[in-house]
């Protein structure tokens, strides 16, 4: 499988900047057939994509033409005039009880004055009737978009039936539903100005998406190709069809650097946030620059094993276990001065997976 | 299982080649007759004065309080039939919507259906004469 990224992530925006985009945040309101038809996330699925703009949760207003009732939820169809979804709208259990106290209450309420739990029975009793709809009613859902058994549906965070007489809310649905289109979702995802950077704020959130492509295609190929130890110049391979497909896109660039500056540069972020991540790590700081992988390394591995073997015995570290700071002073005597906590983790996560130890508290670990 | 979306259309548009047989629509008129025994109610608009009418299969959404005069608001299915009767529509829903509000009603089709023909030009959408003008009133 060779690391394809034409088409992988190019045409959508990369997963950690998503919060970025307020249309993420908010409940959409989207035409019916636009939730039918966007495309779900390849990098995380649960999320879809309208153009540019990643989302999940969506605000529709329709008709209600097909109901489906069972003991815990409604499942209503809603038609808009451009498609017709299934909503799924749980009952709440707090409704279920109120049969026998809605006869008690005092139908004028005048005499009384302000009586908070006749209020509150009402109140209950309005939410309730709220949610009880017939075919022809006009329904109003906000939720989650989900794809189950290929078809694409609501979860209801907050449903009810909104009350019509005159049309009003319809036409206005109506028109402003182009606004927003025109407004906001037709507008490709724009980055927030980046003053940090020393570069345009076009060239740097560039960069950025370049930078995510690119430890994403190291670490598939470290994976895949079980990669213990490499150079730099081992995967330098990786990035160059990233930078020739963002020089064929023609941004906004610095103009001048060479090909090799703009690959070495890439390279050197990459393995940094790498580093960082903890995903691989110098074992020696020597002026040959080898990094180890830190799933791959057995040599770690065996030291960490050790480490908790030994300890464990002891009674202080019997029964808890060994925190990791401990572990990580231990391994670095008998390892490598150079190892960081962070790759620490990441190897303990890694063998903790593969059930060969196991963590007692969050920050303990332990041999059987 | 789900039926399938009706699209918004006029009275007038309907006996036209613009609605297929079959098609799912929702539309809106005066209920100026209406039959229990046979349920059938009729819808009637106006267009540049001249009346339209509609024949409307109530069966589905009986029993309703019917105010000849009103305004309904109908969604159901369009079966043409080649006698003298024009169009029937089957209805599904119908509501009573007296004093809406019939121009700005109009006018947000309108807007609405400029938009979906923008969207898409290579669909053969109604070629109504669209008014960008709405957008700077709004």
């Amino acid at each position: 499988m060779a690391v394809n990224l034409g088409d992988a992530d190019a045409d959508e925006l990369p997963s950690m900047l998503w919060g970025l985009d307020p249309v993420y945040s908010a409940y959409s309101k989207l035409y019916i057939t636009d939730i039918l038809q966007m495309k779900e996330s390849r990098q995380v699925p649960g999320v879809y994509f309208y153009k540019t703009h990643p989302l999940f949760q969506v605000d529709v207003l329709g008709t209600v033409v097909y109901k489906r009732e069972r003991d815990d939820f409604y499942c209503y169809g809603v038609d808009d005039s451009t498609g017709v979804i299934s909503c799924l709208c749980w009952k709440d259990e707090k409704w279920s009880d109120q049969g026998e106290s809605s006869k008690c209450r005092d139908p004028s309420g005048s005499s009384r004055g302000f009586n908070i739990e006749d209020e509150l029975k009402r109140l209950k009793e309005a939410e309730r009737k709220s949610t009880m709809l017939e075919i022809g009613d006009l329904l109003r859902v906000r939720g989650t978009v989900k794809t189950s058994r290929d078809a694409r549906e609501i979860r209801a965070n907050c449903f009810y039936k909104v009350n019509d007489p005159v049309m009003a809310v319809q036409i206005l649905h109506m028109l402003e539903m182009p606004q927003l289109y025109r407004k906001c979702y037709d507008q490709p995802f724009q980055m927030p100005k980046d003053d940090l950077g020393g570069t345009e704020a076009g060239g740097s959130s560039h960069f950025h998406r370049l930078l995510s492509r690119s430890v994403l295609a190291l670490k598939e190929f470290l994976l895949e190709k079980e990669v213990a130890r490499f150079r730099p110049y081992d995967v330098e391979f990786l990035l160059h069809p990233l930078i020739q497909s963002c020089s064929a896109e023609q941004e906004s660039d610095q103009p001048g650097t060479s090909f090799a500056t703009q690959i070495r540069k890439l390279l050197k972020e990459t393995l940094s946030v790498l580093q960082d991540e903890g995903q691989i790590f110098r074992k020696i700081r020597t002026a040959d620059e080898v990094y180890n992988v830190t799933e791959q390394d057995k040599d770690l591995h065996t030291a960490i094993k050790d480490v908790l073997r030994e300890d464990t015995k002891r009674e202080k570290y019997a029964e808890k276990g060994c925190h990791v700071l401990h572990i990580l002073s231990s391994v670095r005597q008998r390892y490598s001065q150079n190892l960081s906590r962070e790759v620490l983790e990441v190897a303990l996560t890694f063998l903790e997976c593969n059930s060969d130890i196991i963590s007692t508290t969050e920050a303990h670990y332990t041999v059987l | 299982m789900l039926p399938p979306p009706a699209v918004f259309h006029f009275l007038w548009e309907i006996s036209t080649d613009l609605v297929k047989d079959g098609a799912s629509v929702r539309t809106y008129g005066r209920l100026i007759s209406y039959e229990p025994e046979e349920s059938k109610a009729i819808l009637s608009g106006q267009q540049s004065s001249a009346q339209y009418n509609m024949s409307v299969q109530t069966t589905l959404v009986e029993p309703f309080q019917p105010t000849l005069g009103a305004q309904y608001f109908v969604l159901g299915e369009i079966e043409k039939t080649d006698g003298l009767s024009g169009a029937i529509l089957h209805a599904r829903t119908l509501s009573n919507v007296d004093g809406v509000d019939l121009t700005l009603l109009q006018k947000a089709i309108m807007e609405q259906r400029c938009f979906f023909k923008e969207r898409l030009p290579e669909m053969n959408v109604q070629a109504f004469n669209c008014k960008p003008s709405y957008m700077k009133n709004l």
